[in-house]
């Protein structure tokens, strides 16, 4: 086995007032795991995007050295040729293609212009073993795979072509528990075969079952790197954020009360993917004001299609009965829930939770504006600025100032406006899906405060996570779903991760 | 250092929505004041600013459909059909008010179906409105055998002939009443924001409670209606009802709003913009035949700008995007 060793020294990336990257150096030998974490917005995908090539060598201040040399002049076609394989969060996969052609486009064998497709069968058969989709028949189109079944072809196409340094951008968020261990099954291969590995995430828990070595990044520069044998989840997440913390959740006693504000009963949600299947299957529960309520269970299990249901965003084939303060309403449309005081911070802000184009203020009067703000047909727009502002402050969004288009911010004040979307409407009651996915620690931390002062002013809030810790530590009550039904309620020391993890697999 | 300073002189000239038909509109007008000082008569320019309003009357409500994410290439037929059916109706004895109120209603139903086709049953507005483009022609070509429809009364022709204080033609108020409730409508409502957000991102616009489906068939009969004006001041202009008087007319309003700054991909949109649009591609039409240019070339000058205005718009999203 080759040898090879990549480094980067000392590079420096500078954006107009901005230093995205400070000196940061690092090298890899083959076989060897890095796991680089860091909160969003910290510099690893900036730093990826040198390594990649993306930024061509005048782009920024450093060099890059591979086996000894120094390799002038980097860019993509230079990055592909040293065996750098990036693998990035977003799966591009031809969907109406087959496997075997999606795994090898590109890279089809066979003599001349001709395909060979018996090998071509044979190779993609034993790459799909590998990587748990064995059940899948190599020629059958990609269409139907769930996205993390997407996400790990993806991978395995990277892999196709034999690259020296593979990278690796968060590659669990998409995955079920199942295909995390077949990911991580296949990158152990990978690194027993001696290709180096460079893994970004989030989660503390999968760089300490994977990484040899993680390196952490702060505003840009390499705070710190250890061998993961010698370093603990607290150093890291002090490192990440550069302050101590010593807890993440606030414990400020609930306001819970027993007042019903929401009572569902009898929902029933069809599959979205399955014809003729439900996913929810005639499940009823209510919401107390001043709770909040978490649903746990795996992904799949009708969660988010449930709130979905309440909320008006579905409602082909949906059966429900809504009560709010006892009164029973009829939301037909997502206009009826905000009418009825329901806001809904969606799982895929960048799907629909906000609207790229538009300036921060003009995303957080989103609904406000039809909704409260003054004038019927007019904008006001001071009115409308002084609202915005009001919530600009109050959850911190960084930004240069409300005009900026809310796609160029970071994951977490994405989120940020997405919340104060709702805010500004004066919700009764929130539900909120997967509130903090893709978010770094300190944001994290800043969500779950926002999220109990929320719930001490009287709002009620439903929380679909998939994040245990969160779950556990946020939720007063966890309804846990599974097979299309609640199977068990876990109140006071009952709210443990074991727990819900014995309810979601029945 | 210097070299950063003249990018962003250019990049502010390029994120700016209205500047890219603005800054080519200026330079122009330069070249051809070396050129031919003819260009600057006070009646010339009047040529050029009617010329332009034609194109306006569409183009104004289009950058709502545009900014809205949607598209229409059924205008032309409409325009066509609009002005045939002015015509018709003034020679079948019809008085002008009734006679304009029922050729804005025809157009504003064919809008309608549009938008019902496109919005409510989920197809792609290309083929729908390409489709409707085809329908509308032929009926039109059918209705009238292919021959103008001549004979307006003298009554029928002042909305198109007038001159106000007999200079300024009675069309180009049209396009400033137009723009200005435009403007006030896309920039300053609540519908118009409603607009943005629904071409920016659909599905958020649906989840903050707009009524998606609503809005959008709106805009689409909007712009039925529009399309079907013009071909009633069309009419009224040059005296007949001619069943090709809207051909021409598509990609080039479509050009004017693009080249105006209102992104094809949705989501922003200026009037203002349009307006230049529309005013720079009659100034090029106007110049083309200034210099001898048959009006043939026009298209390809009309089809280069096009071209050159969706790449300005896609650097823009690439430099907003990168912040």
């Amino acid at each position: 086995m080759l040898q090879h060793t990549l480094e980067m020294r000392h590079v420096t990336k500078r954006f107009p007032g901005v230093l995205a990257l400070d000196d940061v150096s690092l090298e890899l030998k083959s076989g060897e795991i890095l796991a680089i974490c860091g909160e969003n917005g910290a510099g690893k995908s900036t730093l990826m995007k040198v390594l990649s090539g993306s930024y061509t060598s005048h782009e920024y201040e450093g060099e890059i050295w591979f086996d000894g040399e120094k390799i002038e002049h980097m860019n993509v076609a230079k990055a592909r040729e040293i065996g750098i394989e990036m693998v990035y969060q977003e799966t591009n996969v031809f969907l109406y293609g087959s496997i075997m052609e999606n795994l090898f486009v590109g890279n089809l064998p066979g003599k001349g212009s001709l395909v060979d497709f018996k090998e071509l069968k044979e190779r993609t058969a034993q790459i799909l073993e590998e990587i748990g989709l064995g059940d899948i028949s190599p020629t059958s189109v990609c269409r139907p795979l769930s996205s993390g079944q997407l996400q790990l072809l993806s991978i395995a196409r990277s892999r196709v072509k034999e690259p020296n340094v593979m990278v690796f951008d968060e590659p669990t968020t998409a995955l079920t528990d199942t295909e995390v261990e077949h990911l991580f099954a296949l990158i152990r291969k990978l690194q027993q075969e001696g290709v180096a590995i460079i893994y970004i995430s989030h989660k503390l828990e999968e760089i300490f079952e994977l990484a040899d070595r993680v390196m952490v990044i702060r505003d840009g520069k390499k705070v710190s790197e250890y061998k993961v044998s010698e370093t603990n989840r607290n150093t890291l997440i002090e490192d990440m954020i550069g302050r101590s913390m010593t807890d993440m959740y606030p414990h400020d006693p609930s306001p819970m009360t027993d007042e019903v504000v929401l009572s569902v009963r009898h929902l029933t949600v069809p599959n979205p993917t399955a014809t003729d299947l439900n996913i929810v299957e005639d499940i009823s529960f209510d919401l107390h004001k001043g709770e909040i309520l978490g649903l746990g269970g795996l992904i799949g299990a009708g969660r988010s299609e449930s709130l979905g249901a309440i909320y008006g965003q579905y409602t082909q084939g949906v059966t429900k009965e809504v009560y709010i303060n006892g009164e029973k309403v009829d939301i037909k449309t997502p206009d009826d829930a905000i009418k009825a005081g329901i806001g809904f911070v969606t799982e895929e802000r960048k799907r629909n939770g906000f609207v790229w184009l538009l300036p921060i203020y003009q995303n957080i009067s989103l609904i406000s504006l039809r909704t409260m703000l003054p004038g019927k047909y007019m904008i006001d727009f001071d009115a409308e600025k002084k609202q915005a502002k009001t919530m600009f402050d109050r959850l911190k969004i960084k930004a240069p100032t409300m005009n900026t288009l809310a796609g160029t911010l970071s994951g977490g004040n994405q989120q940020k406006v997405v919340l104060g979307k709702w805010l500004v409407n004066n919700p009764k009651i929130l539900f909120v899906d997967e509130p903090t996915k893709g978010i770094d620690v300190g944001t994290k931390a800043e969500f779950y405060k926002i999220l109990r002062e929320l719930t001490q002013q009287g709002i009620s809030i439903v929380m679909v996570s998939s994040d245990m810790p969160e779950l556990v530590n946020m939720s007063d009550r966890i309804l846990v779903l599974s097979s299309g039904k609640i199977q068990g309620e876990l109140t006071g020391e009952h709210r443990t991760q074991r727990e819900v993890m014995e309810l979601a697999i029945r | 250092m210097k070299k950063e300073k003249k990018n962003s002189l250019l990049r502010t000239l390029i994120v700016r929505n209205e500047l890219s038909a603005i800054v080519p509109l200026i330079i122009i007008l330069i070249i051809v004041a070396i050129g031919n000082p003819n260009f600057y008569r006070l009646k010339n320019i009047l040529d050029i600013i009617r010329t332009a309003s034609f194109s306006f009357y569409i183009a104004a409500p289009l950058t709502f459909l545009l900014t809205a994410s949607g598209m229409d290439l059924s205008i032309g037929s409409i325009l066509s059909f609009g002005g045939v059916l002015y015509a018709k109706l003034i020679v079948g004895g019809v008085p002008v008010v009734p006679s304009i109120l029922i050729c804005l209603i025809a157009g504003g139903i064919i809008g309608f179906m549009n938008g019902l086709v496109i919005v409510k049953y989920n197809q792609p507005a290309f083929i729908a409105t390409l489709g409707t483009q085809y329908i509308i022609s032929g009926a039109v070509l059918v209705w009238t055998g292919g021959i103008s429809v001549s004979g307006l009364t003298a009554a029928s022709k002042v909305i198109g002939q007038y001159y106000i204080g007999g200079v300024v033609p009675i069309p180009i108020v049209y396009a400033i009443i137009i723009g200005i409730i435009c403007y006030i409508v896309l920039a300053k409502t609540k519908w118009g924001r409603s607009l943005a957000a629904i071409g920016g991102n659909q599905e958020t616009a649906y989840l903050a409670g707009i009524p998606v489906v609503r809005r959008r068939i709106l805009v689409y009969t909007i712009v039925g209606i529009a399309a079907s004006f013009t071909g009633v001041v069309w009419a009224a202009r040059f005296s007949n009802g001619l069943p090709g008087a809207g051909d021409a007319v598509n990609m080039k309003n479509m050009a004017a709003v693009i080249i105006g700054g209102t992104s094809p991909a949705g989501g922003s949109g200026t009037v203002i913009g349009t307006a230049f649009g529309c005013i720079l591609l009659a100034a090029i039409s106007n110049f083309l035949v200034f210099l001898g240019i048959p009006a043939t070339a026009q298209q390809l000058i009309f089809g280069a700008i096009l071209i050159a205005a969706i790449f300005i718009d896609r650097y823009r999203r690439q430099i907003l995007s990168k912040g």
